[in-house]
């Protein structure tokens, strides 16, 4: 990391038409840093970012860009100064090969035609430079999101990027591939290139900044050295609340005789999930964890008939259910709020309104509307339980941050007042303050008598809420374990080891 | 209570309002050029209101019925191109039914050879069957809906044809004739059965919850179904629906030429039925819908084939005609001439303020 200030950004205002996004926020990255921006949903990253590029236009303030003040007007002009952005989301085109991926638009020509050996070859090159070795003729859908990802990156980094922007895009990669991408990160710094990476995960921070530049509600929190803040300390800068306060979680309680309200009697699908049998109390919190692809979705989604099941059975209250389909059982009090909000939570072109009052009204069936003013009194309490952000129930879902949409698909499934609540991946890609809202908001439900399914990835939320954990690994349950008494590292050894580690575990 | 601040802007960024504003320069055309295009007098001799927007509306009829359901479909993010063919089908079992006994006695007169309500009922019935059989190949067979409906938009003219072996067959049974030519008061059959369709289907799908269900599938089909809304039966439901309006189209066009034409009636409906969905703000990527503009979008399409008729421009330049007002209209409420008159009544009411 040199001294030198590849990008200052000063003061910079933007106001949309109801709010003030950014209010005199200042910005500098040098070259050769990755620098971490961070702030919780909502806070102005996205916005800052957007004025980067040149999707929004700042409405007060300076870009000054290796001494030269800058306007990028949309992002290609941006792309064309110098600034390259990866977002969260992939923007390739999947039926193309790797190699038309990375030089569409800019294809070296020979007699007026496409030198198509000449775009195989620098790919090539390309993809070496990223220690990837892959066949750059394949179409891109024929490999890993992570590979997508990279290539995306190749792309930005090839068009004489000097700051390279990464939005969020860890959030779909496993440990291997996060740490592939670090190190195509630490070479992009070595060589110059300045970096402004965002993303969700505190550790991730930790290992790859230089420095980060904190916002909060669209001003200024500060810029800091990356050894000049603790992670709490972060966190409730971030947040502008006490830590403490949010993480002061208490684990459902419940008694040995508390009855069973679901159980599941080897119940599995084949080629999916072979064989797997489980309970959880009434009031209880029981934590799913394994590896994606571990089953742990698959399960869920047989529990509430989103996935027939081929074998076993299912008892709700002692009672044998026979799920077909989801509206069985949602009529049977099971609410699920799925992984992959974007695909299948949000209805992205309906309201908050509509969106919450959704899986109600499936109960009800088309005949029986809600009215308009029973739809308004839903929403308006679910958004003020659940701190949802919005100026209004009638804006759009898709309009909303991550951590706000998620709260609506909550919202969603409190509304119907489930025995019942499986919750797959809920604090994937939402920042703290939302994280431990949403957890704080779980164990709620669970004093208030519901049975709650806690599907993550993340250790140590599961560790923190759960009462008991089922560990999953290959389609198959290996362990149930304690969720006050194990660790992490109990947790890690059974995942990686199978049922042996488990025996361990528990002897 | 709530109440709606009245906001220019968003009136402006509104399709249906660009809708409107083409409807209403197209018939300032008419009136420049003809004003007596707009008088509006009672035929002495039957009571029925008479004049070219009389005309506009009643020659609507099939096609804003039609529509009616083509706008659901195009909400789920389909289309129905069978409805066409479908409004031959119809057309052909009715009279089949009336005319059953062509062969022995083949004087058509005012008589039907199967009661009446068979002559309405079994036409219906087969339609609706023939948009479940669409909903089917669509919800459960998992097909695109633009192959899935091609295949009764194909064959569908054939199965015309088979029922009526090829005939053409004629009546003049009065009770039938009422249904394209009647009246009721002043006003023309055709035009009170549209608009007992529209408004029953206006209610059907905001005073339930069935347009929300629609929007949804169409939104996101599988966040739809985790959410409890049986998407098949939906699609299902929209189908057929969409199958038995063509059919009740079938029936007012055959009793219009008291005849079936396998041939000719309602050839390119399904083109126009979209392109009323389309011009009344309804996005063919699925999602949120409008009724009333679908209604407009209609209406506009009579309006532009009248206004051809009536200044009498070349029958070989009609359909060149129609495409050109067509696209001028589509350009008008593209998003960029919205976006841009929106951005000019924003700036202007922030002047005003200021």
């Amino acid at each position: 990391m040199s001294d030198e200030i590849i990008l200052e950004m000063k003061q910079i205002e933007m106001q949309f038409p109801a709010v003030k996004a950014l209010d005199k926020v200042d910005f500098t990255l040098r070259r050769g840093e990755v620098h971490s921006l961070l702030g919780e949903n909502g806070a102005g990253k996205s916005t800052l970012i957007k004025c980067l590029t040149g999707v929004n236009h700042k409405t007060g303030g300076q870009i000054i860009l290796e001494g030269q003040e800058i306007s990028p007007t949309n992002p290609q002009h941006a792309m064309e100064l110098g600034i390259s952005t990866v977002f969260q989301e992939i923007n390739l085109c999947p039926n193309l090969t790797v190699a038309e991926n990375i030089f569409i638009g800019r294809q070296p020509m020979k007699h007026g035609q496409i030198n198509w050996k000449e775009i195989n070859r620098r790919a090539d090159e390309l993809m070496a430079r990223f220690h990837l070795d892959i066949d750059v003729t394949r179409p891109l859908s024929m490999f890993s999101t992570a590979i997508q990802q990279m290539v995306s990156i190749a792309r930005a980094v090839d068009v004489q990027a000097k700051i390279l922007i990464l939005d969020e895009p860890t959030s779909s990669l496993d440990d291997n591939e996060v740490k592939l991408l670090f190190d195509v990160m630490r070479e992009l710094k070595a060589s110059g290139m300045g970096i402004i990476f965002i993303t969700h995960f505190l550790d991730q921070i930790y290992e790859i900044s230089d420095r980060m530049t904190i916002l909060r509600n669209g001003h200024l929190v500060g810029a800091y050295g990356i050894n000049e803040l603790t992670k709490v300390e972060l966190v409730t800068e971030m947040i502008g609340k006490d830590i403490d306060v949010i993480f002061n979680l208490k684990r459902a309680e419940v008694g040995e005789k508390d009855p069973n309200m679901l159980e599941a009697d080897h119940i599995g699908v084949p080629g999916k999930v072979e064989d797997i049998s489980l309970d959880i109390k009434k009031g209880e919190l029981l934590g799913f964890a394994g590896l994606l692809g571990s089953g742990r979705t698959e399960t869920a989604e047989m529990l509430f008939g989103a996935e027939k099941i081929s074998k076993g059975e299912i008892r709700l209250n002692g009672q044998k259910v026979n799920f077909r389909q989801p509206h069985d059982a949602i009529m049977k009090k099971v609410a699920f709020c799925p992984e992959d909000r974007k695909r299948d939570g949000i209805i992205g072109d309906l309201s908050i309104r509509e969106n919450i009052a959704l899986a109600v009204q499936a109960r009800r069936g088309f005949m029986r509307p809600m009215s308009r003013q029973e739809q308004d009194e839903l929403a308006d309490k679910y958004i003020k339980a659940l701190g949802i952000k919005t100026p209004s129930a009638e804006k759009k879902i898709a309009e909303l941050s991550g951590g706000n949409q998620q709260k609506v698909i909550l919202a969603r499934w409190m509304a119907t007042q489930p025995d019942v609540l499986i919750l797959d991946e809920p604090t994937r890609g939402i920042d703290v303050g939302a994280k431990a809202e949403i957890q704080r908001l779980m164990l709620e439900m669970c004093g208030d008598g519901v049975s709650v399914v806690f599907i993550s990835s993340e250790l140590d939320e599961i560790i923190r809420c759960s009462n008991r954990i089922v560990i999953m690994r290959d389609g198959k349950k290996v362990a149930e374990v304690d969720g006050a008494t194990c660790t992490q590292q109990d947790i890690l050894n059974i995942i990686a080891e199978g049922a042996k580690a488990a025996e361990e575990v528990e002897a | 209570m709530k109440t709606k601040k009245f906001n220019w802007s968003q009136i402006t960024r509104s399709k249906i309002t660009w809708a409107i504003v083409a409807e209403i320069l197209i018939l300032l055309v008419c009136f420049i050029i003809r004003p007596d295009f707009f008088s509006i007098s009672i035929q002495p001799s039957t009571g029925v209101l008479y004049g070219s927007l009389i005309d506009i509306v009643n020659r609507s009829a099939e096609i804003t019925i039609i529509a009616m359901g083509m706008t659901l479909v195009i909400a789920l993010g389909g289309t129905d191109l069978s409805v066409g063919a479908l409004v031959a089908v119809s057309g052909a079992m009715a009279l089949k039914l009336m005319r059953w006994d062509v062969l022995e006695y083949n004087t058509p007169g005012d008589y039907t050879v199967y009661p009446f309500f068979l002559v309405l009922l079994l036409p219906l019935v087969t339609c609706t069957l023939m948009g479940l059989f669409n909903g089917l190949l669509i919800a459960k067979g998992g097909m695109q809906p633009f192959i899935a409906t091609l295949i009764l938009m194909v064959s569908g003219r054939g199965i015309a044809q088979i029922l009526t072996n090829g005939k053409q067959f004629t009546t003049m049974y009065s009770p039938f004739r009422m249904i394209g030519q009647g009246n009721l008061g002043p006003i023309p059959m055709p035009i009170v059965i549209m608009v007992v369709i529209c408004i029953l289907m206006g209610i059907f799908v905001r005073k339930t919850a069935f347009g929300t269900f629609v929007e949804s599938v169409g939104v996101n089909r599988s966040a739809s179904r985790l959410s409890g809304i049986s998407s098949d039966k939906v699609i299902l439901i929209v189908y057929a629906l969409t199958g038995l309006l063509a059919g009740i189209a079938g029936l007012i066009y055959s009793s219009r030429i008291m005849s079936n034409d396998s041939n000719n009636a309602g050839i390119n409906y399904e083109m126009d039925a979209i392109l009323a969905v389309v011009i009344g703000g309804t996005a063919m990527t699925g999602g949120k819908f409008s009724l009333v503009g679908t209604f407009v979008g209609s209406l506009i399409i009579r309006t532009i084939v009248t206004f051809v008729y009536y200044f009498g421009i070349v029958s070989e330049a009609t359909m060149a005609f129609k495409a050109l007002i067509i696209a001028v209209v589509i350009v008008l409420q593209s998003e960029p001439v919205r976006e841009y008159f929106a951005k000019r009544s924003e700036a202007r009411a922030a002047r005003k303020s200021a």
